[in-house]
């Protein structure tokens, strides 16, 4: 199995233990990960707002090279996966297509609107199958509770998510938690938004949001929330102290993202992956875990 | 086709009112919509279930409700394609606005959000005898937000109203976008500055948070989210870009323009303005634990490989 | 107690319109409605509204012998007359007011083809004109500041020595009953289409403002005259717009001929809606139909025309039949769509009874005589609106508040709905009786009728009011109890229906939408007058009034 692997900025920017933790995982499952050379950033809706076209023209590049390559894309970050699919979708008009092409000729690119982009999280299900990661699956979960979130990216719209071929995504990161041997904690806000894009614009509601999805996964008995986004990551965990004195209670949740979660299932130790890079604690985890802490 | 649907019920005339869910067990046409069900069994099974519903055919816009945890129209919603594993389809009120009875919420704020836009025409120069003369390209435009038939599922389901009540709403502010984009409202150029420095105020445009939830909701494809981005787009057109938003925007695609990547951690600082001493005092306490926890993203923000023909492809395409 | 000078009962287009006009006028002027304002029925219209534009090389008289035609004569031509003049007028207005008309190649409104008319002057946003235009003079109303009573009820009249003096009205939400003094009330309730099933209409379309009128001694005529629409979904009975036939849809049988060549030689498809839906019925009784429906058939016109200009009924298509009209025919078959018949009014919507108006489907001026033309429905209710509002404006300035004893009046409405609550359990539940009624009136009075399938009716709606009289009222509740306002509609309906059916009896012709198997023929010599209905002391009361005749003499009608 050989991916065009799009990292995203944040997986080595702002979410640094993303990055490391998911090239971790792939390597020990022998998923093959060729990262697109000189990738750009997808633009996070938040570039679509301003220049829809260039935002979709970078993505087109991006495409391109993957297509070039042959392979399917791996995202690792709902956004990513998100924007890029919506960008995808437009360029499946051919006028647009060629609209967009004419403007990646002078570097004698052409997207041919072929390309596919799955994130890992469909990756490990879809194409991986869940029954060939059990055997890697070392070690038992079985009284961890895990909340998930999936990150608004990655559920909607759904017409640019290919859930009408394959409506199990939308159900994707529960039916993995229950596989590697968590107990389920679901809840309503597994589909609501974190509240990252409003941060510097609306801060109190922003933080509302985190206040109020990881309180109610707490209140249901969760130990973590795990999700594939490093935005949501980024708002859910580094905010979370934040939010917790907005909304003036104690959450204390700790955050994972999708490859440690998973790592840690695999049997790879905390340490390794990055989890003491988190601002919200991870050690009462660990412990219940009795992973140790190095 | 055998069904049950599970009701979310409330009856305030109880001696002591409270929330319960209710079973129905029934059985419906293959072809049967909800909504089709819920009539059912107000008319044979139970009468004193209470719902809004009147043209069966998605235009009146009565019947929004959740279905499955997720807000559209009962009347265009196929039961057989909203049974889950158990045959069960689950029907709650809508979100956000409080409980009448049973699947009857209270409007009151939807209209009154829809109100505080202004929601009529308003030409600033003088009427032409006949009809004014505009492009079927820009009615057509439109009317793909006029197809709103204010049946409030994006208001049900949206993420911010749900947090704080004072936010315009996705259905106020596409409607707002529906005179902001007509050239016959404004000035001779179809520009409406009034209306695009208020809405353009807190609790308005900016404050979506872009979960696309009202895109997923509306049942009539008015897409109210890529409305607002549209109306940030004319805000900005318009000069008004003195506020967070628009300098969050405006420095992200400029640093993506000139490296190609992200440069996160001045994003944040671009966005509150460089010169707000006070919002730049506020990132401190985060920035310092994202330090010591070894988050910060790197001070020294990198170009890609090929920058020179992004830039060249921004230049070109910046407007 | 609350009063105003102009009460509006019914806030669709008449309604709204009506209510702007009548607080233009300088009136004290409210609005009250059963279900928020931009859930009317006018909502469901799709195809557009006629105007003749003079700067177009149209003539208003071109527009008034078409409709005069399409009425098969039964139309008052002095009506017609205004209606059609005032056409063009009404149009800028509504433009005006901001509604997103499609435009053709210079950027001037644009026009669609449309049936029983020689030439093109339906204007129309999309298929979804009728929203288009609610929503738009919803925005007008807010504007007005016209105060409004949303999901209020009307249960009665409040008749003080003959004459009118204001209605009670229950407020949904709460359950509490109100009277409202007014020194005129306009009824713009709709049609009545629920009491035939199927039937295009809403739910809430259940004749509430034509029964009260009747009720309380006002005449309602034509009511015999019931429209068939020819394109309506089997089963749900949902309306596919006429505009996919305005812009080239053909109906074939099941071995793909187009039928109307038979029936229409020269307007084809395009013909009045009385003759296309005849055609069709024909054709199915026949047995050239599949599963009792002939075959809309888009799939010539492509793709880009129909989601340019018939998205909605693509989509209608597409979730109430599983077909989609790019790919494929649609089946369609008549069902019940509009009452040309109603309150008799004059042109400025004046009723028999001082004070009390009437405008929009609910009236009948008669402009629409025996059978109305697509697009001129939207017409009629903004023009018609418009005339009420204005003259019930002036006629309240010369009025005073007739005194009302609100307590004893309240008490009594309240002691009567307190009765049908305390009913007991065990009668038939209105919808059985709404469901018979439907039925009994689509078999015996709808397309083709005879005198002993309409004399069948009469008797079965009489048996159906007998037990009307024990419906139980299952929510005791106050707070939106629908299934009392259920019951309360149902009665409504049963006078509606049976108005109609006794009119169908005594009109011993076929004209327009009335066809009587055992009169087949047009007879303008005996027939060629109103039928008149008042509720008499032991029921319907039948009389006539003459059609007025201004320009256009009753001719042979061929399309």
């Amino acid at each position: 199995m050989k991916y065009a692997f799009y990292p995203g900025c944040v997986s080595q920017g702002g979410a640094p233990e993303l990055y490391p933790a998911a090239q971790m995982i792939c390597q020990r499952l022998g998923i093959e990960l060729e990262e697109i050379r000189a990738w750009t950033c997808c633009g996070a809706g938040v570039m679509q707002e301003k220049n829809q076209l260039f935002g979709d023209t970078l993505n087109a590049r991006t495409l391109a090279k993957a297509e070039q390559l042959g392979m399917t894309i791996m995202t690792i970050c709902s956004t990513c996966q998100g924007v890029m699919g919506q960008a995808n979708k437009r360029m499946q008009d051919p006028g647009y297509l060629s609209e967009v092409n004419s403007y990646l000729a002078e570097e004698s690119l052409e997207y041919k609107g072929t390309a596919e982009i799955k994130h890992l999280l469909w990756i490990l299900i879809e194409d991986y199958g869940l029954e060939n990661l059990a055997p890697y699956i070392t070690r038992s979960l079985g009284n961890l509770r895990i909340a998930p979130f999936y990150g608004c990216y990655i559920v909607r719209p759904t017409e640019a998510l290919g859930i009408e071929e394959h409506p199990e995504r939308q159900t994707s990161l529960e039916t993995l938690i229950k596989s590697i041997g968590a107990v389920l904690v679901d809840f309503a806000g597994k589909t609501r938004c974190c509240g990252f894009p409003i941060l510097t614009i609306n801060e109190k509601n922003s933080m509302a949001m985190v206040g109020k999805h990881t309180s109610e996964a707490k209140d249901l008995g969760a130990d973590a929330m795990v999700t594939p986004c490093p935005l949501c990551h980024l708002n859910l965990d580094g905010f979370q102290p934040k939010a917790s004195k907005q909304i003036q209670r104690p959450i204390d949740l700790p955050i994972l993202h999708l490859p440690q979660l998973i790592g840690l299932a695999m049997g790879i130790s905390p340490g390794e992956l990055g989890l003491k890079k988190h601002i919200i604690s991870t050690t009462p985890l660990e412990l219940k875990l009795g992973a140790g802490s190095r | 086709m055998d069904v049950t649907v599970k009701i979310k019920r409330y009856n305030p005339d109880a001696e002591r009112p409270q929330v319960e869910w209710q079973e129905y067990p029934i059985s419906i046409d293959e072809n049967a919509t909800v909504l089709d069900a819920l009539i059912m069994i107000r008319e044979e099974v139970d009468g004193t279930l209470s719902l809004r519903c009147s043209c069966r055919s998605s235009i009146c816009g009565s019947c929004a409700m959740r279905i499955n945890g997720h807000a559209g129209l009962a009347c265009k919603t196929k039961a057989s394609e909203s049974i889950d594993a158990a045959g069960i389809i689950l029907v709650e009120p809508a979100g956000v606005m409080p409980t009448v009875k049973d699947l009857v919420v209270n409007f009151d704020l939807f209209w009154q959000k829809i109100e505080e836009v202004e929601p009529y025409l308003k030409p600033e120069v003088p009427e032409p005898e006949a009809e004014y003369i505009a492009s079927n390209e820009s009615m057509l435009h439109l009317s793909g937000v006029t197809a709103c038939i204010m049946c409030g599922a994006c208001v049900s389901d949206c993420t911010v109203l749900e947090v704080d009540p004072t936010f315009l709403g996705p259905a106020a502010l596409a409607k707002a976008y529906r005179f902001t984009a007509d050239p016959r409202d404004g000035d001779a150029n179809g520009v409406s500055r009034d209306r695009l420095a208020k809405l353009g105020m807190p609790s308005g445009m900016w404050d979506c948070t872009r979960c696309n939830e009202c895109v997923q909701a509306c049942p009539k494809g008015v897409a109210p989210m890529d409305r607002i981005m549209a109306m940030r787009d004319q805000a900005i057109e318009a000069g008004f870009n003195n506020n967070n938003g628009a300098r969050h925007t405006e420095a992200f695609t400029e640093s993506v323009g000139h490296t190609g990547r992200l440069d996160e951690l001045r994003l944040p600082m671009q966005s509150v303005g460089m010169t707000n001493i006070s919002a730049l005092m506020g990132f401190m306490p985060v920035g310092w634990r994202a330090l010591t926890h070894g988050k910060l993203p790197p001070l020294i923000h990198k170009n890609v490989e090929d920058v020179e023909t992004i830039r060249r492809l921004f230049r070109k395409l910046d407007n | 107690m609350l009063e105003h000078e102009v009460l509006i009962v019914g806030a669709g287009l008449a309604g709204m319109r009506a209510a702007i006009a009548a607080r233009a006028g300088g009136a004290n002027a409210a609005i009250i409605s059963k279900v928020h304002p931009v859930r009317s029925h006018s909502s469901a219209a799709q195809g557009g509204i006629n105007a003749a534009l003079t700067d177009r090389g149209d003539d208003w008289e071109d527009h008034a012998y078409d409709t005069i035609k399409g009425s098969d004569y039964l139309g008052d031509q002095d009506a017609i007359e205004v209606m059609c003049r005032s056409a063009g007028q009404s149009l800028i207005d509504m433009e005006h007011m901001g509604v997103t008309f499609n435009r053709d190649e210079e950027g001037k409104l644009g026009t669609r083809a449309f049936g029983g008319q020689r030439r093109a002057r339906t204007f129309f946003v999309g298929d979804f004109t009728g929203q288009a235009l609610l929503h738009v003079m919803f925005e007008q109303l807010i504007k007005s500041g016209v105060q409004r009573y949303e999901e209020w009820f009307v249960t009665s009249l409040i008749i003080e020595e003959g004459q009118i003096a204001g209605v009670t009205a229950l407020e949904i939400r709460t359950g509490k009953l109100h009277a409202i003094r007014a020194k005129s009330v306009i009824f713009c309730t709709g049609g009545c289409g629920r009491l035939f099933e199927p039937s295009t209409n809403a739910l809430i379309v259940t004749g509430d403002g034509m029964a009260l009128a009747y009720n309380a001694g006002a005449k309602v005529m034509d009511m015999e005259m019931v429209q068939y629409h020819p394109t309506t979904i089997s089963g749900s009975g949902v309306l596919l717009s006429e505009a996919a036939r305005g812009e080239g849809a053909y109906l074939r049988d099941k071995n793909g001929e187009r039928f109307m060549e038979k029936y229409a030689p020269n307007m084809m498809e395009l013909a009045s809606r009385d003759v296309v839906s005849r055609s069709e019925q024909t054709e199915i009784n026949a047995g050239n139909g599949v599963n009792g429906c002939v075959l809309l058939d888009c799939t010539h016109l492509g793709e880009k025309l129909i989601m340019e200009k018939l998205s909605q009924i693509r989509e209608l298509g597409i979730d109430l039949t599983g077909k989609d009209m790019i790919k494929e025919p649609v089946p369609i078959r008549p069902g019940m769509h509009y009452l040309m018949g109603g309150i008799k009014t004059d042109i400025d919507g004046q009723t028999n009874l001082p004070g009390v108006y009437a405008a929009g489907e609910c009236a009948n001026v008669s402009v629409h005589g025996g059978n109305r033309l697509g697009a001129n429905s939207l017409l009629d209710t903004i023009v018609f609106g418009e005339r009420s509002g204005a003259h019930a404006a002036y006629f309240a300035r010369g009025q005073s508040y007739i005194n009302v004893n609100e307590n004893e009046v309240v008490a009594r409405e309240e002691h009567r709905l307190q009765g049908m609550l305390d009913r007991p359990d065990n009668g038939d539940r209105w919808g059985k009786i709404r469901l018979a009624m439907g039925d009994s009136m689509n078999r015996n009075v709808a397309v083709f009728r005879d005198k002993e399938g309409i004399e069948e009716t009469i008797h079965e709606l009489q048996e159906l009011k007998t037990r009307y009289g024990g419906v139980p009222v299952h929510n005791k509740g106050k707070v939106f109890n629908t299934d009392l306002i259920f019951a309360l509609e149902l009665g409504f309906m049963l006078d509606c229906a049976e108005a109609i059916a006794v009119s169908a009896l005594e009109r011993k012709e076929s004209r327009g939408a009335q066809f009587r198997i055992d009169y087949p023929s047009r007879d303008d010599e005996n027939w060629l007058k109103h039928i008149v209905v008042s509720q008499g002391e032991v029921g319907p009361e039948l009389s006539n009034l003459p059609v007025t005749i201004t320009k256009w003499t009753p001719e042979e009608r061929k399309y």
